[in-house]
């Protein structure tokens, strides 16, 4: 295990004008991320994404909780976490001024790299940052400027690699590629925690994930076992009268839901049930709009375990 | 943990000589008050420019300090906005090293400003006492490390542009006219005279005085050097505890 979290939680408060606020970010979050594992967490802006890294890269202390990161006590071995851990925030901190090669020579002199301007070579070189590793950092394009912030984590080989929102603002082009590359840290054998706000993204990349909204884990698990849970398949049908069809199809079903118009009909093995399905509300004249079969995502698996969309939060992909 | 400042301040200074925007900047100011003021001063005073600016270059490097606080105050915002802080944060680097190693680059860049103004003032024909000069240049770089520490200080626990902008802005002026550093105090009325004691920056203004004239076993000086040891200590110390919260 190289991350092993329990109970943590985190509650800020802020003074304004207007008096005293209180938000409470992470509610009691438990996270237990294997070695080599690639590990996601995944919700909606505001969920408590960036505050849940944090406290695990040693940066917020938590106002309850225990955690063990890369063999160390959190609370009492803080500057040992450190110095095992990479970490990527979700601004990227690749400066402006300075050539990404002078910045990531410098993070491995801070890290006593024993070999500071070859150590960054061989990252430039894994990135494909080599032609550009002398330009200024305000030159860069923003999936240039990426890869330089993950070379800057990843220069003193760490056994534990935090990514916060790593693909947030890339075209589609550039996230594959980016993905590629978190794929093959994980041949060399480097956890990786990483939050997202992606489906697509949880689903491509992580052997495990959790699925948080408002400071809670709502859902953990395989992307896989996490969809297998809700259904296989999914049925949306817009139709006049979602009601009276959810309960006409509830007996072929393992869920049903109703949102406005929309019926979402949860089952297993979707092929062979859709003609029932159909008959079934020929035999009871409801008239369709539409209907769509789809393979269950994690956008489900929200769903089901919040009542909302992550779609609907517009955080979605 | 000497070390680590020694990394980050020899980074910081490749980077800002790299690129020495705010530098150049900072000593702006106090050049155009040596061209376009120094001589209204001598002009009033009835004196040549070359004697006048003996007493009034000395307020024009105490200027450059003051103000480097702001370009200091912004840079570190930048910082703190850009994940940069953050990142360095999340290392082995020792915690304190961190703003250290910048509020010493600060003070390294204010000796070389001073330098620069000084020349210009020589150029002008400043007559000064040579090694009154060099301990003034010392003088300088602690007065720096203090409006530093104010910098990042006010920096990290504001974590905000306007706010910053408006403290400084507020104090700013208030305090370089009560300095002296103009318009010596001795113009000024009784009360006036009073409350200059309580202003940091009059100290380094009234013994860069005694120093450019070459009285160099004036009172003012020791207790110039002690009030901005003192003071620096207390600033820089508030800007080290402030990185703390960098995150929360
Ligand atoms: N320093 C802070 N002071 C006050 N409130 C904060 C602070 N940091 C985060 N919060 C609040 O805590 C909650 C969780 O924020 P967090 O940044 O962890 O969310 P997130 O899941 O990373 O969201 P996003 O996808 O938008 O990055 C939000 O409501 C946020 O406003
Ligand atoms: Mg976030």
């Amino acid at each position: 295990m190289i991350i092993d979290a329990h109970g943590l939680r985190k509650t800020f408060t802020t003074r304004s004008r207007k008096g005293t606020q209180t938000v409470e970010a992470v509610r009691g979050v438990d996270l237990e991320v294997g070695k080599g594992e690639i590990f996601g967490v995944l919700g909606p802006n505001g969920a408590g994404k960036t505050t849940t890294i944090r406290m695990l890269a040693t940066l917020i202390t938590p106002d309850a909780g225990t955690a063990t990161v890369a063999g160390h006590d959190l609370l009492k071995a803080p500057g040992a976490v450190r110095r095992n851990l990479g970490y990527v925030s979700q601004a990227g901190g690749v400066e402006e001024s300075t050539t990404p090669r002078a910045q990531i020579i410098m993070a491995a002199k801070i890290h006593s790299v024993p070999d500071p301007a070859g150590a960054t070579a061989d990252v430039l070189a894994r990135f494909d940052l080599t032609e550009i590793a002398d330009r200024p950092g305000r030159t860069l394009s923003g999936g240039q400027k990426r890869r330089v912030a993950i070379a800057l984590g990843l220069v003193h080989s760490p056994p534990l690699l935090f990514l916060d929102e790593p693909t947030t603002g890339l075209d589609p082009q550039n996230r594959a590629n980016l993905w590629d590359r978190i794929r093959q840290l994980r041949e060399l054998g480097t956890s990786v925690l990483l939050s997202t706000h992606y489906l697509d993204e949880a689903d491509a990349l992580c052997d495990r994930l959790v699925i948080v909204d408002h400071g809670l884990v709502v859902a953990e698990g395989t992307p896989g076992a996490l969809k297998r849970e809700v259904a296989d398949d999914v049925v949306t049908l817009r139709l006049d009268e979602p009601d009276r069809a959810a309960e006409t199809l509830k007996p072929y079903a393992r869920e049903t839901r109703v949102d406005d118009d929309v019926l979402r009909v949860y089952v297993d093995d979707g092929e062979h049930t859709l003609p029932t399905l159909l008959r079934a509300l020929e035999e009871q004249r409801l008239a369709l709009s539409s209907i769509a079969l789809d393979r269950a995502t994690l956008d489900d698996v929200f769903l089901a375990k919040t009542g909302r969309s992550l779609r609907d939060t517009g955080a979605a992909a | 943990m000497i070390r680590h400042t020694l990394l980050f301040l020899v980074y910081e200074l490749r980077n800002t000589f790299r690129n020495p925007i705010w530098p150049l900047f900072g000593i702006v100011q106090p050049v155009v008050y040596l061209l376009l003021f120094g001589p209204l001063v001598a002009g009033a005073a009835g004196q040549p420019i070359s004697a006048q600016l003996t007493s009034f270059a000395p307020g024009m490097l105490v200027i450059t300090a003051l103000f480097g606080a702001i370009g200091v105050g912004y840079g570190m915002l930048y910082e703190l906005r850009s994940g940069v802080l953050e990142r360095i944060a999340v290392s082995p680097a020792w915690r304190p090293s961190i703003v250290l190693g910048r509020t010493l680059r600060d003070g390294v860049v204010l000796m070389l400003q001073s330098v620069v103004v000084i020349v210009i003032a020589l150029v002008m024909g400043m007559r000064a006492s040579l090694p009154g000069l060099a301990i003034m240049v010392v003088l300088i770089a602690v007065t720096g490390l203090f409006s530093s520490g104010i910098g990042y200080g006010l920096a990290l626990s504001l974590r905000d542009e306007n706010g910053m902008a408006q403290i400084m802005q507020f104090f700013a002026l208030p305090v370089m006219l009560l300095s002296g550093a103009l318009l010596p105090m001795t113009l000024a009325p009784e009360w006036m005279r009073k409350v200059a004691v309580f202003n940091p920056m009059y100290h380094p203004v009234v013994a860069g005085r005694a120093l450019f004239a070459g009285n160099l076993t004036d009172v003012s000086i020791p207790i110039a050097f002690a009030v901005m040891l003192v003071l620096a200590t207390l600033t820089v110390t508030w800007s080290v505890r402030s990185l703390r919260r960098i995150a929360g």
